[in-house]
This record gives structure tokens, C-alpha cells and sequence, in this order.
């Protein structure tokens, strides 16, 4: 069995596992839909005020968003998930066979960015559905599919850094709330151009802004490979340095054994 | 072999009031305990509201722009909403320890014990209740530093106790009645789900005025909105009994109804 077919065969698993505990996937669905529901009655008169950007709805401000949450979230599970193998023992199994000590990390990250391109596409199906408006048409729609990848890669690459660091599912759980932190310190849900103070200072800084502005763009004024390049490249730059990171966590936890 | 499951909740028997209440704050001082020598479960209890107020304040400064807030300071609006939100935690918390002694066994032996059960029940909900004073009482410090008003005075601050207090209750004993049924700590997800739905679907981050569509309709007939506007009232203005008695109703009528729920859950247990 070459690498490619193992990193494969670990991928499937990945996916499979998360796709048959709804416990894992319910909650990357339900929240980012039902905090777009809410805030897009909650928030209706909110996009009058003077220097909202100009939507038609809420709801058209909330997709980025709404997709990115949903997708770190999923992220997030898929550490777990590596954490618990950590835990039964099934990681010091795979170390112990012939199987290629990379594909371990790539499987488990390749399947949360398949999970995380599935719940893009279900996410925005949803949203069209409910009246949402992509500007930047078909093309922008693929671009939001790669920046939940690649956003995928880069929170799940720093979650299984931790997952092999701490072998502990709960010390992955416990992250949870700063992916929380992370999207609401931003531009996420309410444009940092009607923060105040320290605060809205502190959300223009977050890496989470550069990623959701210009995503955010190409759904409410249209296509424009600027926002392109920015979206997918500052995604992607995390994407690569948390896959390295994990890589490096992965080798200590080998030399370990 | 005794069918458990069809012997009723027993009312604690004459005489020995002492020893069901013994028994409750046992089981809610050792939830306490188990908080305390767990540094992840405190975490949320300390973190997480106290990042909500921030953040939802933070986030959300200008909407106090739009006619309906009562207040021009986002922190006036959203400092109740954080504290709730504390003691949905706090229930929250307190069904997790429970499902947690269930998954482990330890239940097992506390219903072969000669306890009342409804001593059990109520130890559960002591650790919610004493658990959510935590979350309060930090974001209201929290509050007052990033220049939260209390035009409603002393008066204000009791209803904030009384109203988060009395939400932890209610979250408690939904949160026990979806665990007793299921029996494991996998529920805590279905738990969060019902609660934040609930929550969410009020007046939590703005006025009725200002909610458009469906949401409007809904956020009317929840009861947490007469929960939320019994917390808030203090922050916003001068406490008002029309106010107060529809929160203080909604918490009477939630408390009755789940802690129904969860006492006929309970009864189901077999050890």
C-alpha cells in the first residue's frame, strides 16, 4: 500500500467517523444557520446605520461568516477526534505498522477539509435558499468553498499540533471558545468600521478580518481577483505554517515512542 | 426484583427534612469541588460570560443607534444577556456533572443509597444555582469597568440575582431532564442546542421593536424575553413590578414545567 493510498484510506476514515457521530457534525450546522436566522431578524435595521457597508440584508453581511464558523468549528471536531486515537491507543497502533508517518497528519486534515468543503456547499445552498445574494456569482461561490478549505486546514493543523503535543481530547474541547474569541474579535458578525475603542483596534489586528473582508466582498459587491488573491492567499500562508507546525508535533510525538 | 421505574418520586418523608437537604448540598458542594480541582470546567464558567459582555458590547457598540435599545451604551443592553448566558452555562454544568456521575456509575450508587431521590434532583440543580452566582457576579465587575449604569439601584442588582439565579434553575432542570432520559454525556450537545435556541430566539441582543419577521412573533412569545427584561430592567431604567411579576411568572411556569420533566425522567432511572 503506497502512501497516497494510505493517506486516502485514513481520509475516508476521518470523514466516515465524523459523518456517523451527528454529535460531531450537528453542531457545525446548527449553530453558524441559527446565529445567521437570529441575527439577520435580530440585526435587520442594523445594516441603515451609517457606514454599514451596503447590503441588501443582513443575512448577505452574515454568509462569510456564517461559513467560517461553521467550518472551524468542524475543524475543531477533527482534532478532537485525532486527540481520542491519541487516547485509545489507535495512533500508537499506526506507529507501530509500516505506514508512512506523514499520511497520519494528511489524512486527518485532508478529511476535515473535505468535511469543511461539504458544509460550505450545504451552508450556502441553505443561504441562497433564504435569499442570500452572491455577487461575485459562481466563481465567488467556489472561492468561499476554498477559503472554508483552506481556514479547515489552518485551525485543524493547529488543533492536531495540540492533539499531538497534549494527546488530551479534553485539552482540544478546551480550544473551543478561542476559535469563538477569534471570530468575534473580527469583522464576523458587525463591520469593525462601527467598533469603538481598543476593541474595534483589536478587530481590525485579527487575522480573521483580513480573511472575512475581503471573502465578505466578493459576496456583496461582486468578483474581483484583489479579494481573490487576499482571501485565498492569507488563508492560505496559515493554512501552510499550522500544517508545519503539526508536522513538527507529529515527529516529536514519534520520537517519544 | 423491584420495578424502580413505576415506584414514584417520594416527597421526603416526615422528620427528615435535615437529611434531604443533607443530602442536596452534598451533592452540590461536591459538584463545587469537582469544578474546582477541574481547571477545564472552569473555564467556561469564568471565561465565556465574561468574554460575552465584552465582545457582545464590543461587537455590537452601535447598535444602540437604532430606536428601541432605551440606552445609548451597548453595555447597558448586553451585560444582562451575558450574565443569562453565564447561567445557561451554569445548567449547562450542572446536567454535564450529572451525566457524568451516570456515565461513570457513581449515580448507580447514589440510588441504591437510602436517599431521596428528589434529594438527588435538587443537589443537581444547588450546583447550577451556586455554580451561576460565578459567571454573575464576575460580569457584572466586569460591567461596571467598561462603564455599565445601574439607574435601577440595590433594587436593580436584586432582580439581576434573582432573574440569572432563577434561569440557572430552569437550564438545570431542562439539562436533567434531557440527561436522566438519555444517560450520557453525549446529550450535553442536544442540551446546548435547546438552550441556546431558546435563549437565542428572544430579546437577548435587541429590543422586540427592533427584531424584524418571524423572529419578532417567536421572540414575543418566549418567555425568556419577560426573563431577560426582569435581568435587564435595573441596567436600563427604574425597576418596575410590571416588569417583574411576567419574569418572575415565566421563571415559575419554566421551573414547573421542566422540573416536571425531569422528575418523571429521574423515575425511569433503573440502577
Amino acid at each position: 500500500m503506497s502512501a497516497l493510498d494510505q493517506t486516502i484510506a485514513l481520509s475516508r476514515r476521518s470523514v466516515l467517523a465524523t459523518v456517523r457521530q451527528p454529535q460531531n457534525w450537528v453542531p457545525g450546522l446548527f449553530f453558524p444557520l441559527m446565529l445567521a436566522a437570529v441575527y439577520t431578524s435580530q440585526f435587520a435595521r442594523a445594516v441603515r446605520l451609517e457606514g454599514f457597508p451596503d447590503v441588501d440584508s443582513f443575512l448577505d453581511f452574515l454568509v462569510p461568516a456564517s461559513i467560517l464558523q461553521g467550518v472551524a468549528f468542524g475543524a475543531n471536531n477533527g482534532a478532537s477526534e485525532l486527540a481520542l486515537d491519541i487516547e485509545n491507543g489507535f495512533i500508537d497502533r499506526l506507529l507501530a505498522s509500516p505506514v508512512a508517518r506523514s499520511s497520519i497528519l494528511v489524512g486527518r486534515l485532508a478529511g476535515s477539509a473535505i468535511f469543511a468543503a461539504l458544509q460550505a456547499v450545504f451552508l450556502m445552498i441553505v443561504f441562497v435558499v433564504f435569499g442570500a445574494r452572491i455577487a461575485a456569482g459562481f466563481p465567488g461561490a467556489v472561492v468561499l468553498v476554498l477559503v472554508g478549505v483552506l481556514l479547515a486546514l489552518a485551525i485543524g493543523g493547529i488543533g492536531c499540533s495540540l492533539a499531538f503535543r497534549t494527546g488530551s481530547q479534553e485539552a482540544i474541547q478546551s480550544t473551543f471558545p478561542l476559535i469563538f474569541v477569534l471570530l468575534f474579535v473580527s469583522s464576523a458578525f458587525f463591520p469593525t468600521s462601527l467598533m469603538e475603542g481598543w476593541y474595534g483596534a483589536l478587530a481590525r489586528h485579527n487575522p480573521i478580518t483580513w480573511i472575512v473582508d475581503p471573502t465578505r466582498r466578493l459576496v456583496i459587491e461582486g468578483f474581483d481577483w484583489t479579494d481573490v488573491g487576499s482571501a485565498l492567499g492569507i488563508t492560505a500562508a496559515f493554512a501552510v505554517a499550522s500544517s508545519l507546525l503539526a508536522l513538527s508535533q507529529l515527529r516529536w510525538r514519534t520520537r517519544r515512542l | 426484583m423491584t420495578d424502580l421505574a413505576a415506584r414514584p418520586v417520594a416527597a421526603p418523608p416526615r422528620g427528615h427534612d435535615s437529611a434531604f437537604l443533607a443530602v442536596a448540598w452534598a451533592i452540590g458542594s461536591r459538584g463545587l469541588l469537582r469544578m474546582r480541582r477541574l481547571p477545564s470546567l472552569i473555564f467556561p464558567v469564568v471565561f465565556m460570560p465574561v468574554f460575552f459582555v465584552v465582545a457582545f458590547s464590543g461587537s455590537f457598540a452601535s447598535v444602540t443607534d437604532i430606536r428601541g435599545y432605551g440606552t445609548d451604551e451597548a453595555v447597558n443592553w448586553m451585560t444582562a444577556w451575558a450574565m443569562l448566558q453565564g447561567a445557561a452555562f451554569a445548567g449547562v454544568g450542572a446536567a454535564g456533572s450529572a451525566a457524568t456521575d451516570l456515565e461513570n456509575g457513581f449515580f448507580d450508587r447514589l440510588l441504591l443509597a437510602p436517599t431521596n431521590r428528589l434529594a438527588l434532583m435538587a443537589g443537581s440543580v444547588l450546583y447550577g444555582q451556586l455554580r451561576s452566582l460565578i459567571p454573575i457576579t464576575l460580569v457584572l465587575g466586569v460591567a461596571f469597568l467598561l462603564g455599565a449604569d445601574m439607574p435601577g439601584g440595590p433594587l436593580g442588582l436584586v432582580t439581576i440575582y434573582v432573574g440569572c439565579v432563577g434561569a440557572a434553575t430552569v437550564m438545570s432542570l431542562f439539562g436533567l431532564a434531557v440527561v436522566y432520559r438519555m444517560q450520557t454525556l453525549q446529550s450535553l450537545a442536544l442540551i446546548q442546542i435547546g438552550i441556546f435556541t431558546f435563549m437565542f430566539m428572544s430579546i437577548g441582543q435587541a429590543p422586540l421593536v427592533a427584531i424584524e419577521g418571524w423572529l419578532h412573533t417567536v421572540a414575543r412569545v418566549n418567555p425568556m424575553t419577560n426573563v431577560i427584561r426582569l435581568v435587564r430592567q435595573g441596567f436600563i431604567g427604574d425597576v418596575t413590578w410590571s416588569v417583574t411579576w411576567p419574569g418572575l411568572l415565566a421563571l415559575a411556569g419554566l421551573t414547573g414545567c421542566f422540573g416536571a420533566m425531569a422528575l418523571r425522567s429521574l423515575a425511569r432511572i433503573r440502577p
